[in-house]
């Protein structure tokens, strides 16, 4: 039941939308797929899903030849980050919509319907059409249809996206739940959000650019990032890259006093490093180097301080929500045990190591 | 700017409107009660006042001595309408379904090309389209035939429910198809079951145009049909005489308009609700 | 800049109805001169109400609205001298970037140096300036939106520049960016700025102060530092803040608070006469400790949520729900049972749903 892509590679006007995509997506998972807007990730749902062609490469399922399946026998369903739905029916016909097609009996359906509204919080809003009920509703009618089938594939683009932060924190949560039993179904889902990603999936794929960069567990994806690009991309708000040197047992970064090398580098061969430290492991101190003040950003309970290191710009995450005023002169602490190190084209080297308990999944 | 005669001088202007509109039909209403007697002596527009009000062109407009008899003209103007704007609906649809959906490539020749290939029909004086339709339609033995008439109709029809459709369906997102053949339908499928019902609004409009354009034509029944066929317009013409019944061709372009009007008074339930346009989204 | 009061305000939209159902309750509030706020809550709050009446949209069914002390209650919106950014782009389409944003200083007849001047300062604070030629039409939704902005401190004198939900037509990704902007340009050019949303990391990025509203009520006005650290109500907490504030249902024994038998310190009484106490406490001020000690309580592991550098652990104590944001390096406790400290500075006492600080 797996649905395998080998190469896939798709270009339209000189740039690449999928570059060589390869993964093999398992039944009964969540695989999350994080990038960038434009990255890649819409495309691969839709050529999954078979609403758009390649120009080359492989996708099988059960190891039969899958592109040549038409949409509508490709047993898939999909919800936009648009909230997309049929218009001219009410809200228990939109969610019955598939299930006639799949000419199931009049009571299946009906049972069917009930249960998966209701799975989504919707109960009581059967005769509703969808433009009398708010964005999140549409949504979930939306996701209500697309349960109520129980397909062998299941794709999520974005779904959350369009929504503002406390709904979409509440949605999160509930999709847990929703999808923690899936059974055969290849559960997809792509998102702009590293917490989104790592809190819903059982399997992270990184892309970028139409590559995919990384396939890992959650864990493996955050704590072992193969790449700066990885780390980047996987961090919100992203790692602090920055260039520098490792010479007779001293790290020295630009615009930094030289540190001591942390315990985790010191058998790193002496030379030109780029390394990678979260903005939560920066922290505003009483002394350390100084930085001016560029941006402060506040997200629902932490404070994104933005600031120069000289031309080095560093985000620094403070818990809680504080008053930084633009322009100030900072003074920044870094923690040497959090450094992680890539190599100059950015490759993984090595990475900090967690001195508590060891982490075990969920 | 907005002094208080504003509204007096806007009321003014549509109250002047108005009289312009609905005057030409006011006196075709008070003409088709009048006789030759009444006709006679400039206009006047007050019944038993002005005028002696009869029937006799209503009675001579069905079948009553010294008319026609317009039942018949009538009966084969709905056909003709009916079928042909049926028939252009349905293809029309179809095709406007397939330009606004898949990108065709002919050569130089792209959708926006076979778009207005369609539209360019009507661009045509129907002057020029009027010999080869008499040509073709001697050379199937279609002449004065009902059936040859549809088949014109529609040709004149088609290109308007065309270019209606193709901008509705423009307007519909594609998100909507996709998720129909994600939910199971194939592609005629995903436009019966999906695109049809929520192109209403735009289907009325076309139907409208359609409906009103294969009412009205004279030209092309007046050229390929004689004496089997006469369709509505052609036998108020045929009324016409050196001196003209004005009662009785007041009476029958009334009749022949009263279909229109009943028409426009059901379209206008969907244009009043603001529901056309905005139907989807 | 000027600055702006709202005395005894109320608005209804049906004349007559009961105060209880009007869509802005009366309620006075003063809007200090170059400061940045944000009003912030659901559909339906009365946000929008609001803004309406400052800007002379709706007239309000009470009260007074006061531009530096002078009443324009009374007056339209020209003559308010206010800008405006609306949901959509409100641009000339067939104007040049620069055209555009010297239209409303060509309307006052300023001279061609000045208005010159002026906006290629404003310009170069949008980063238009190397786009000034270009037909407006032809820039991206996020771009005609500074542009709308522009518009509004091209004018030295404007009273007050209105934003009513400026991003919803952004593409998510660059509303981040977007927002940045906003805020710089606001710290540079200090116009007094009403800004309307319903996203809190809007209001809070963008704001010195911001407004929390609901069902036609101001709930809390503060800086956000203020409605993180204290919400004035349990909605303000669970709106403020994500994960939501947690809060506890604890019982009064003899003066002392105790949550499941235990004792629970704090640095503030709750009043004796309440029907409901609550205590409030943020999920990033949960710990997770090993030892016994005071204000500790052992709880159960329920599930891990994984947001990467942190974790939301969702825990039992007594028998109710309770959030902890954990540092990842802190790792998952091995045991299914431990103990929660709940820091006696950082609970909150809560009556009826509303804060009461005693001391």
């Amino acid at each position: 039941m797996n649905l395998s892509a080998t190469d896939l590679c798709l270009t339209v006007d000189g740039v690449d939308h999928l570059k060589q995509v390869t993964a093999t997506f398992v039944p009964g998972r969540l695989h999350t797929v994080i990038g960038r807007t434009m990255a890649g990730k819409t495309t691969l749902l839709r050529v999954l899903a078979g609403l758009q062609a390649v120009d080359s490469g492989a996708l099988t399922r059960e190891g039969a030849d899958f592109l040549k399946t038409p949409v509508w026998r490709r047993d898939t369903a999909m919800v936009y980050q648009q909230f997309i739905n049929y218009p001219h029916l009410n809200v228990f016909d939109n969610v019955a919509f598939p299930l006639r097609r799949a000419g199931l009996s009049r009571n299946e359906i009906r049972r069917r319907v009930i249960s998966s509204l209701a799975r989504v919080g919707l109960a009581d809003f059967e005769r509703r059409k969808p433009s009398q009920l708010s964005g999140g509703q549409q949504q979930r009618v939306a996701l209500a249809r697309a349960l109520a089938r129980g397909t062998g594939i299941l794709l999520l683009d974005e779904p959350l996206a369009n929504l503002d932060y406390k709904l979409r924190e509440q949605l999160r949560d509930e999709f847990r739940t929703l999808f923690s039993d899936q059974g055969d179904t290849v559960v997809i889902y792509t998102t702009t959000e590293p917490a989104e990603a790592m809190m819903l999936g059982d399997v992270v794929l990184v892309m970028h650019e139409g590559q995919i960069l990384q396939i890992g567990s959650p864990q493996e994806v955050f704590e072992r990032p193969a790449t700066t690009t990885v780390a980047s991309i996987i961090n919100d708000p992203p790692m602090n890259i920055f260039t520098g040197r490792i010479e007779s047992g001293q790290v020295t970064v630009a615009g930094f006093q030289a540190t001591h090398v942390s315990a985790h580098l010191a058998d790193l061969p002496d030379g030109v490093y780029q390394f990678g430290l979260r903005a939560t492991d920066v922290s505003l101190a009483s002394a350390g180097v100084e930085g001016e003040v560029t941006f402060v950003e506040i997200s629902g309970s932490e404070t994104f301080v933005h600031a120069a290191v000289g031309e080095t710009p560093f985000v620094i995450q403070i818990e809680g929500i504080h008053d930084v005023a633009l322009g100030d002169l900072v003074k920044l602490r870094l923690r040497p045990e959090r450094l992680f190190a890539f190599d100059e084209e950015g490759s993984l080297v090595r990475t900090p190591s967690y001195d508590l308990a060891p982490v075990e999944g969920r | 700017m907005r002094s208080r005669l504003y509204p007096v001088f806007k009321y003014t202007v549509i109250a002047l409107w108005a009289c312009f509109v609905a005057g030409p039909f006011f006196w075709a209403m008070t003409t088709s009660f009048k006789d030759v007697n009444g006709v006679q002596g400039g206009a006047t527009y007050l019944p038993w006042l002005q005028y002696e009000p009869t029937v006799i062109g209503w009675r001579n407009i069905f079948g009553g001595a010294g008319g026609v008899d317009v039942m018949q003209p009538f009966f084969n103007s709905a056909v003709v309408t009916l079928a042909a704007s049926a028939i252009s609906l349905v293809l029309g649809s179809l095709a406007a379904y397939a330009l606004s959906r898949y990108r065709f490539k002919f050569g130089f020749i792209k959708n926006s090309d076979i778009v207005f290939f369609f539209v360019s029909q009507r661009i045509m004086p129907p002057v020029v389209l009027v010999i080869p339709f008499f040509y073709l339609l001697q050379w199937t033995g279609l002449l004065d035939t009902i059936l040859g008439l549809v088949i014109v109709t529609v040709a004149l029809l088609l290109p308007i429910a065309v270019w209606v459709m193709v901008d509705f369906f423009n307007g519909i997102p594609r998100e909507i198809d996709e998720m129909a053949m994600l939910d199971g339908c194939g592609p005629f499928q995903t436009f019966v079951r999906a695109i049809l019902p929520n192109s209403l609004p735009g289907l009325t409009v076309a139907a409208m145009f359609c409906a009103v354009f294969g009412w009205n034509d004279f030209f092309f029944a007046f050229r390929l049909t004689f004496t089997e066929v006469q369709t509505l317009p052609q036998a108020v013409v045929a009324l016409n005489s050196s001196i003209p019944p004005w009662w009785t061709l007041s009476a029958a372009a009334l009749f022949g308009v009263a279909p229109l009007i009943l028409l426009a008074l059901w379209v206008e339930r969907y244009l009043s609700k603001g529901n056309l346009s905005g139907a989807v989204r | 800049m000027t600055q702006l009061d709202i005395v005894d305000v109320g608005h209804s939209y049906t004349p007559g109805s009961e105060e209880e159902r009007w869509a802005l309750k009366p309620l006075g509030l003063t809007f200090e001169a170059g400061k940045t706020y944000a009003l912030v809550g659901p559909s339906g709050c009365g946000k929008t109400t609001l803004l309406n009446i400052l800007s002379g949209l709706v007239r309000p069914s009470q009260g007074q609205v006061l531009f530096d002390g002078a009443d324009v209650t009374a007056l339209p919106t020209k003559a308010r001298n206010i800008a405006q950014v609306f949901q959509f782009p409100v641009i000339y389409q067939s104007m040049t970037v620069y055209e555009n944003l010297a239209f409303p200083l060509q309307c006052r007849r300023w001279d061609k140096a000045r208005i010159d001047a002026k906006v290629h300062q404003v310009a170069e604070a949008l980063d238009l300036d190397d786009r000034l030629r270009q037909p407006a039409r032809r820039l991206t939704a996020d771009d005609k939106q500074l542009i709308s902005l522009g518009r509004g401190l091209v004018r030295d004198d404007v009273a007050a520049v209105l934003m009513d939900e400026p991003l919803t037509v952004i593409d998510p990704q660059l509303k981040h960016s977007l927002r940045r902007k906003i805020r710089e340009i606001t710290e540079q050019f200090r116009p007094t700025v009403i800004y309307v949303t319903h996203d809190q990391y809007e209001a809070m990025s963008i704001a010195q102060e911001v407004l929390v509203m609901k069902d036609g009520r101001a709930m809390q006005q503060g800086t956000p530092e203020q409605l993180f650290e204290a919400p004035s109500s349990t909605y303000v907490g669970y709106f403020i803040g994500s994960p939501a504030m947690n809060f506890l249902t604890v019982d009064r024994t003899h003066g002392n608070v105790t949550l499941g038998g235990r004792a629970l310190a704090m640095a503030w009484d709750i009043p004796q006469s309440t029907s409901e106490s609550q205590v409030g406490i943020r999920p990033e001020y949960v710990e997770v400790v090993t030892e016994p000690g005071p204000n500790t309580f052992p709880a159960r592991l329920r599930d891990v949520r994984d947001h990467g550098p942190q974790r939301v652990f969702e825990m039992e104590v007594a028998g109710q729900l309770i959030r902890a944001k954990v540092p990842r390096e802190n790792g998952i406790p091995a045991l299914e049972e431990f103990l929660v400290h709940l820091p006696r500075a950082k609970a909150l006492p809560y009556a009826d749903g509303r804060l009461v600080l005693h001391s």
